[in-house]
């Protein structure tokens, strides 16, 4: 029962990151129809910009990583600008491919910066954690939870406590009725881009400290976070972060319990699961809102 | 000086032509209806207007400054309402937050735009018992009622509607023309899009009578009653009402 209850608050930490990274898919997809295939990179490239601010120009840990979560933000608006403006009355293919253009395009940015040998990154406390009864609670861990938790409430603050997010999602359900009320779609739709890639920087930074900050880590991530967003219910924002959650634990637990070389193979065997039995997902959403 | 002008009005998706050249305008205070039978071009006339349609020729101007080219956000923001084909509530939002964000264009205080989201359920007094609900919930008649309510939050020079009656039931009908000729107590200025002409031309001032994208015939609305060419080609056996 100890072991089980570790092993679930390390999934429940890993699941976090899933829900953070899979938010950003939502939401991009709600906002803009764009399946963003450079989601992971946000993460990566969110990592190595802490690893900047605070390994290399020696910035406190926390203003790195705020200045990290601004320059994200700034990054989506010109990553919309570059993958998706061009492309936006061509239907989703188009911009899918060049979301996959600018995922290998950054890695190779940051590869040539930096190259292959990861980088490290200290966690957010120096403290390696308390232990709670049976359960040690690893201070990163911890902090993923308690962020990814804030993070949920406060978007869910200001997508259904304020008028501008009130747009965003009439953005995101008619874009043509948006703009006969007024509502500036473009800034709507470079808004949740921005938000986007600061939530998957953010996911990067604060998982950096448990893995290392490689060229490859947000690939792995960003499929985790995706087949989150089939299992909780395509386009769902409550299914992406309990399918991250879900996908979190199960993997653990697998990895745990079953095989740790398979690790990987269980959130794709739950994906698989899902798909066939049940492939609207847990929150499989109305066609009519979809439309 | 009309307050909504419209000349030599021409537009084609792709290769036909749709509208093909015909002058429209609507004075202050007017409600003025706009006829015609199924792909007359009557949507794509208010389209043009909003912005929506990619290739249009001739004029259209209100208050004299041009729309033409204008994106669809800055007409509104001129003051052009359109409460489009459809409807287009906004499924996941409540009735009360489609109705706020009509006002999205103004700069408008949260206690103003309370009560003026107050005085639009007195309009349509069912919505206020929907508020809260919404908007994929609503009957065909509740979604229309929310869209003009929607539209007048914009406090519009002028307001666009696109066949308010299609798909209602009568007595729904009546009531959507009873909010019509309120609207029009209220000094609002509106191009109605209309295939119920009898409904259409009891509101209306005016009325034009569009034919695959030409101009039929315009008028007051007993001339347009009266005249032999409207009542064959279009009013038909309606015209016995
Ligand atoms: N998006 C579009 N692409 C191509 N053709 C279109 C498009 N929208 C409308 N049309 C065509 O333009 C013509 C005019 O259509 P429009 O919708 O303006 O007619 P309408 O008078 O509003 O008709 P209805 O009473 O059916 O709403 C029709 O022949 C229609 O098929
Ligand atoms: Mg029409």
């Amino acid at each position: 029962m100890a072991t089980f209850l570790q092993l679930l608050f390390t999934g429940l930490g890993i699941g976090a990151i899933y829900a953070l990274v899979a938010l950003g898919f939502v939401l991009l997809i709600r906002a803009a129809s764009v399946v963003n295939f450079a989601q992971g990179q946000f993460s990566m490239v969110g990592a190595y910009l802490l690893v900047v601010g605070f390994n290399v120009l020696g910035l406190p840990y926390y203003l790195s990583m705020f200045l990290s979560v601004v320059l994200m933000a700034g990054f989506g608006v010109l990553f919309a600008g570059a993958t998706y403006w061009p492309l936006r009355h061509r239907g989703g293919l188009p911009v899918i491919i060049s979301t996959i253009g600018a995922s290998i395009f950054l890695e190779n940015i940051v590869l040539f910066l930096y190259g292959p040998s990861p980088e490290v990154l200290p966690g957010l406390f120096d403290s390696p954690g308390i232990q709670v009864g049976p359960v040690f609670m690893d201070s990163q861990y911890l902090s993923i939870l308690v962020a990814s938790t804030i993070l949920v409430i406060l978007q869910y603050l200001i997508f259904e406590k304020t008028l501008l997010g009130k747009k965003l999602q009439a953005t995101s359900q008619d874009k043509e009725m948006a703009s006969l009320l007024g509502i500036p779609v473009v800034a709507m739709i470079l808004i949740t881009f921005g938000y986007s890639a600061a939530l998957g920087g953010l996911a990067g930074m604060l998982v950096a400290p448990v893995l290392f900050v490689s060229v490859g880590m947000g690939g792995l991530i960003a499929l985790k976070a995706f087949a989150a967003n089939i299992i909780g219910g395509y386009g769902s924002i409550p299914g992406a972060i309990l399918g991250g959650l879900l996908l979190g634990v199960a993997e653990t637990l697998g990895a745990s319990y079953i095989s740790v070389p398979y690790k990987d193979a269980f959130a794709f065997a739950m994906l698989l699961m899902f798909l066939m039995v049940r492939p609207q997902g847990l929150f499989g959403e109305k066609i009519s809102e979809k439309a | 000086m009309k307050l909504l002008e419209i000349k030599d009005l021409r537009a084609r998706y792709g290769a036909g032509e749709v509208l093909k050249g015909f002058d429209l305008s609507v004075d202050q205070g007017e409600i003025v209806a706009l006829l015609g039978a199924n792909g007359a071009g009557k949507s794509t006339t208010l389209r043009a207007i909003s912005g929506l349609v990619p290739h249009v020729a001739g004029s259209i101007t209100l208050d004299g400054k041009s729309l033409l080219g204008q994106t669809t956000e800055a007409i509104a923001r001129l003051g052009v309402s359109h409460v489009p084909e459809g409807r287009r509530v906004f499924p996941g939002l409540t009735v009360r937050e489609n109705v706020i964000l009509g006002a999205s264009n103004r700069r408008i205080s949260g206690a103003d735009t309370k009560r003026e989201v107050d005085q639009k359920f007195d309009l349509f007094p069912d919505l206020r018992r929907l508020a809260d609900v919404l908007g994929w919930t609503l009957s065909g008649g509740q979604l229309q009622m929310v869209a003009i309510a929607r539209g007048l939050m914009a406090n519009p020079r002028v307001l666009l509607l696109d066949e308010p009656s299609l798909g209602l039931a009568p007595l729904i009908v009546q009531q959507v023309f009873k909010v019509i000729g309120e609207i029009r107590k209220l000094g609002t200025t509106v191009l109605l899009v209309e295939q119920n002409a009898h409904m259409a031309l009891s509101v209306a001032d005016r009325g034009y009578v569009l034919e695959t994208g030409n101009l039929l015939v315009q008028g007051k609305p007993d001339e347009l009653w009266n005249d032999p060419q409207v009542r064959a080609a279009y009013l038909g056996g309606m015209a016995a009402g």
